[in-house]
């Protein structure tokens, strides 16, 4: 077979994952094409117009730290910042902004033309071609055929799409765009486990027909923080959200309306995630809750589209209609696009090695909600290091991987391709074993150097990421070797704002180690000219710091003492029911997950301490010949 | 790398009991224990030394120490081996000690372990091992252990589900600050956690007692010559072990037998009598009798209550009175008894007649030795944690919790006060089975109404 065009690298899909694959295998120097449905649909945020959250923003900032688009992107798109959690410790907030949907669009693919050895093209793939068990290349709907040694697939929701709104199915990847059929089967043909999930998006309206009096108001940040580390200021104009709540009118009618919701008739099969259910999911399982919050979300500045946060439905269309008219304020709102309820196929992700390559196909490569997570921070990242795993294999050299002790990319990757997914996989804070650790004002701390030595992070990046860590350690040893003594004239005024005695003499190091100690404290104490360049953010991070190094200190000793087996190896053919005195279950349980080290034995669900134990015995014994 | 102690010999009665020490603190645990800031035998070299009690003054035992340096050691690390006499009594004291220093207790193959890791083992000694553990696992089976750790685990259900309702409201507040979920409610929470660290520290302190089940406790009969204690021991233990005569001074060591009572192992020891003496012999039994009395967990004195009190009797009254001990007023059946009877002062520690000749009080007396180690009508009746690594387990999570406690108190942000929350219910799991994080999510799903 004869390829039309031959590149490094092909990227299937220009989805949130699609985008930050190309981007990084481009700038890692592989001729990348990024071959998509529609390439005015590049970057299409296919639900709520907003990027990052808890544990979220913590990746847009990861992602951003190793190099990727996302962060610049949403910065540029942006018009509602509003950092999430601040009157909490600095590891659990987190950057969030409602995004202008079509600006977003825009930018991303601003940002994808502008970048070098990267190549557009517009076509459906409908088969994968192999040379060997390798991958080669691939075909489109339109004949043409593509060369690649290196291809990811990022095909989001487009797996044998289909969207329900009530009675009415119809194939398709999201409304309006055609659902991805062959290439759905050419996965199953190749042998891939696949299943099947569920998701779904409230209904758009129109912006003219709401009462907005009858909603309170929800402003922006009066200082956005924003998502890249490259960003000093956000431009565009930043907007007000507004929240409502449903009432018990709409929540009888919808009672009454159940069984007309493929949800609830058996319609829909496929498993949706727990923590987006939708309206008619939230009425049932919470009967005693007489209203549910909504949020009225501007699409962006040129549009009268508002998304109707908190309304995910998949109720016949007219009939949402009327149940929007029974929410206070919306008594005359008329829809603009319904809301719908839509299942695909993912793959599962037990398939990928941990730089997101499939066991099965050399070459290949899986990223975003194919492998069953959701959400476009999740889709970006995985997007990421395929992308540059897709580059580095073509390039021959070793492959990149983030640990999941110091990233939440990296917890995620690891989660997924060891416990697989049975609902779509979100990020949540609490996933992170070292959630202290795992900042998003310090993702460039952790990961930055590893995007530098990649390729990805430019110099002038870097050059600013290393004048602000000099900073930081300027402040750190500021911190360490100021006192603030009982003399002081700021001593009385902080210890009473405190509230306890600090004792004769506190350095402010361990001044930060209180909860309660902010930057007005530190500032009331060292005079600008101290603190030279030092900015505020930057006051929080130091303080940061002192507060949790006890915590993180004691948990890295707790780690350590369980984890200090983590890295022995299991061979692939290691045969588990060779190990005497292991239980049936036991056996079965190893062999389903088949870990290849010892630490991934240690997280599958449901074995035995004594399991692991006999398990460890053995393999120290492998590793240690006599 | 920390530094782990075990009981090297098999837990019960022996002739000696070994104490392992293994890691980098080892030797300095060991200068702690004897109390000597330079201490450092020569590689391999048995050395005396006492070993130092946390009380001032009180010495624990004398024990041969050696000190194997790493790598030349059976782990592979540094490693101090400790001799102690075999009382489970006084090995339970030195480990508590070397606990106290920063030791942890070894998890079960966690020496071997090490050795393994270390590359100090080939695979057939490894086998071996393996199969030892194999068989552990085997026992384990046995239906007793089962019941009893089902009985545990339903015993920390309680404390566990808290924890875990607790978790769930603090992690929900932090992770899901845009939904609209009930306003936290610090002060049920603080309350929830006093009555899990009360649920927990009350479970672990039936380990006090719980560890003489297992171990047997260590019952000793004391009292002036020709009172009737071997007479006494001879007629508990049911045969005639110990020999009885008319001339006093007739035991000149103590002998120790076991014997079950309702089911308790007691460990029972008959000494010579207390009382100077110019005989050498004698005076060593003396001298042996003091360090049963040491050892003891429980003290019977013995008097004649056909005589009147002497000097020696007093004596031996005084000497048991800071020890947990009963009083057996024997000879019953002897007629000066009765006419005695009146002007006998009565005893704060309880006393019981009897009569070694025709078992008269012997229920009674049987009864009273039990009396202290049957936990009467606490909340956690007739349940008693038996194990170390339980009672080590629930402390280390009755700690975590303690501390989220001060911090939730302290006004401090919900990821602080969570690290010892999930450090508490791991340490739990360590004994239930572990709670994962996929289950906390699912009960935060299940309690709040959580996405947009
Ligand atoms: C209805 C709906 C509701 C959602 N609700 C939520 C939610 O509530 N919360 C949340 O976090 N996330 C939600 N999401 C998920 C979120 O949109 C996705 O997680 C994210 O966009 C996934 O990114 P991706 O890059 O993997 O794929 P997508 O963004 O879906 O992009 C896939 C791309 O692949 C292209 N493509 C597909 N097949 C082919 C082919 N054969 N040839 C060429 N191109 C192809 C498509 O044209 C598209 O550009 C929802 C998605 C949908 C559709
Ligand atoms: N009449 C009577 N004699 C007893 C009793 N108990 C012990 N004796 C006698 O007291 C003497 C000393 O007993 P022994 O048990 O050796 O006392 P010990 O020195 O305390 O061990 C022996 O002659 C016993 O027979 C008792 O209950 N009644
Ligand atoms: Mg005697």
């Amino acid at each position: 077979m004869s390829f039309d065009e031959v590149f490094d690298v092909i990227v299937i899909g220009g989805g949130h994952a699609g985008c930050e694959a190309a981007s990084a295998a481009s700038r890692l120097g592989s001729q990348t094409a990024l071959v998509t449905m529609n390439l005015d649909l590049i970057g299409q945020m296919s639900c709520n117009p907003a990027i990052g959250g808890i544990a979220k923003g913590h990746l847009v900032r990861e992602i951003d730290a190793l190099g990727g688009v996302m962060g610049r992107v949403a910065d540029r798109a942006g018009i509602q910042f509003r950092l999430l959690n601040r009157s909490r410790g600095r590891a659990v907030q987190s950057p969030r902004a409602q995004a202008d949907r079509s600006m977003y669009r825009k930018e991303m693919r601003k940002t994808l033309e502008g970048t070098p050895n990267l190549h557009l093209r517009q076509g459906m793939v409908m088969e994968l071609v192999l040379r060997q068990g390798r991958m080669a290349g691939i075909r489109l709907q339109d004949g043409r055929k593509f060369g690649a040694p290196a291809v990811v697939i990022s095909t989001g929701t487009f797996l044998n799409g289909v969207v329900h709104t009530g009675r009415q199915t119809y194939k398709a990847g999201r409304a309006g765009e055609p659902s991805s059929i062959e290439l759905a089967e050419a996965l199953k043909r190749l042998g891939f486990p696949v299943g099947r999930l569920k998701t779904g998006t409230p209904p758009r309206l129109d912006g003219r027909t709401i009462e907005w009096s009858a909603f309170e108001p929800q402003p922006p940040d009066e200082v956005p923080v924003p998502f890249s580390f490259a960003t000093d200021e956000i431009a565009q104009a930043q907007l007000n959200c507004y929240v409502g709540y449903t009432s018990p009118g709409v929540h009888a009618a919808i009672r009454q309306n159940l069984h007309l919701s493929p949800l609830y008739s058996g319609q829909i099969r496929g498993i949706g995630p727990r923590y987006c259910p939708s309206i008619e999911d939230k009425v049932v399982k919470f009967a005693d809750k007489d209203r549910h919050q909504l949020f009225l979300e501007p699409e962006g500045h040129d549009t009268n589209e508002v998304y109707l946060n908190g309304f995910s439905t998949s109720l016949p269309a007219e009939l949402q209609q009327e149940l929007i008219r029974l929410i206070p304020g919306l008594e005359v709102a008329r829809i603009i696009r319904p809301g719908y309820a839509i299942e695909y196929d993912f793959v599962d992700p037990r398939e990928l090695g941990p730089d997101l390559q499939t066991n099965r196909v050399v070459g290949l490569f899986h990223a975003g909600q194919i492998n069953g997570t959701t959400g476009y921070e999740e889709a970006a990242c995985q997007g990421l290091i395929a992308g540059i795993n897709a580059a580095l294999a073509v390039q021959g050299r070793p492959r990149f991987r983030v640990r999941r002790e110091e990233s939440y990319i990296g917890v995620l990757i690891d989660d997924l391709i060891n416990q697989g997914v049975d609902e779509p996989y979100r990020v949540f804070t609490s996933r992170a074993e070292n959630r202290l650790s795992l900042r998003y004002d310090n993702a460039d701390e952790r990961l930055e150097s590893y995007g530098r030595n990649l390729g990805l992070v430019g110099d002038f990046d870097w050059e600013r990421f290393t004048q602000r860590r000099d900073r930081l350690a300027r402040l750190g040893k500021i911190l360490e070797g100021t006192r603030l003594k009982r003399s002081d004239a700021a001593y009385a005024a902080i210890s009473a704002k405190l509230g306890v005695d600090l004792g004769d003499s506190v350095t402010l190091a361990q001044l930060g180690k209180r909860s309660g100690v902010g930057v007005d404290i530190i500032r009331s104490i060292l005079p600008a000219e101290k603190l030279p360049g030092i900015t505020d953010s930057e006051i929080e991070s130091g303080l940061a710091d002192s507060l949790y190094a006890g915590y993180i200190e004691a948990q890295r000793l707790n780690v350590q003492r369980v984890h200090q087996h983590d890295s022995l190896q299991i061979r692939p053919d290691f045969i588990f029911r060779g190990l005497s005195g292991l239980s049936h279950e036991m056996v079965e349980r190893f062999e389903r997950a088949r870990p290849l080290t010892f630490g991934q034995a240690r997280r599958i669900p449901g074995l035995t301490p004594a399991a692991l134990s006999t398990l460890l015995i053995h393999l120290s014994v492998c590793d240690h010949p006599a | 790398m920390d530094t782990i102690v075990a009981l090297g010999t098999p837990a019960g009665r022996s002739a000696i009991g070994v104490i392992r020490l293994s890691g980098p603190d080892s030797l300095s645990i060991a200068r702690s224990i004897v109390g000597e800031n330079y201490f450092k035998p020569e590689p391999s070299q048995p050395v005396l030394r006492s070993i130092k009690g946390t009380a001032s003054n009180s010495i624990l035992d004398r024990a041969l120490l050696t000190f194997f340096p790493g790598p030349n050691s059976y782990t592979g690390e540094d490693l101090v081996e400790i001799s102690c006499h075999g009382s489970p009594i006084v090995l339970r004291q030195v480990i508590d000690l070397t606990l106290g220093l920063g030791a942890r207790p070894a998890g079960p193959g966690e020496f071997t372990l090490r050795a393994l890791s270390n590359g100090k083992m080939n695979l057939t000694q490894a086998e071996a091992i393996r199969d030892l553990i194999n068989a552990q696992t085997e026992a384990a089976a046995q239906q007793a252990l089962r019941q009893m750790m089902g009985e545990l685990s339903s015993r920390l259900r309680r404390p566990q589900q808290a924890l875990i309702h607790t978790i769930v409201q603090l992690e929900s507040a932090l992770e899901f600050v845009e939904d609209d979920l009930p306003e936290l409610k610090r002060q049920d929470i603080v309350g929830e956690l006093t009555e899990v660290a009360s649920d927990l520290h009350n479970l672990a302190s039936t380990f006090e007692v719980g560890h003489l089940l297992r171990d047997g406790v260590r019952v000793t009969i004391v009292g002036r010559p020709n009172v009737g204690k071997s007479s006494l021991f001879n007629k508990l233990l049911a045969f005639e072990r110990a020999i009885v005569t008319e001339v006093p001074g007739t035991t000149r060591d103590t002998l120790t037998e076991r014997l079950g009572l309702d089911g308790i192992p007691i460990l029972l020891t008959d000494t010579a009598g207390l009382r100077e003496s110019s005989d050498r012999i004698e005076s060593i039994g003396v001298e042996r009798t003091r360090q049963a009395m040491a050892e003891a967990d429980l003290l019977v004195v013995v008097l004649d209550g056909s005589e009147d009190l002497r000097a020696e009797d007093l004596s031996a009254l005084s000497q048991a009175k800071s020890a947990r001990h009963i009083v057996a007023i024997n000879k019953s059946d002897v007629a000066s008894f009765d006419t005695l009877e009146k002007s006998r002062p009565s005893y704060e520690a309880g006393s019981v007649n009897v009569s070694a000749v025709t078992g008269f009080g012997l229920e009674t007396l049987r009864a009273a030795i039990l009396e202290p180690f049957v936990a009467g009508d606490s909340p956690n009746a007739g349940f008693l944690i038996t194990d170390a690594r339980h009672y080590d387990l629930l402390l280390r999570a009755r700690n975590e919790v303690q501390s989220s406690w001060e911090l939730l108190q302290r006004g401090a942000s919900e990821e602080l006060v969570l690290i010892g929350l999930h450090n508490g219910l791991r340490f739990l799991g360590q004994i239930t089975g572990e709670t994962s994080t996929d289950e906390i999510l699912s009960e935060i799903f299940a309690t709040f109404c959580i996405g947009k």
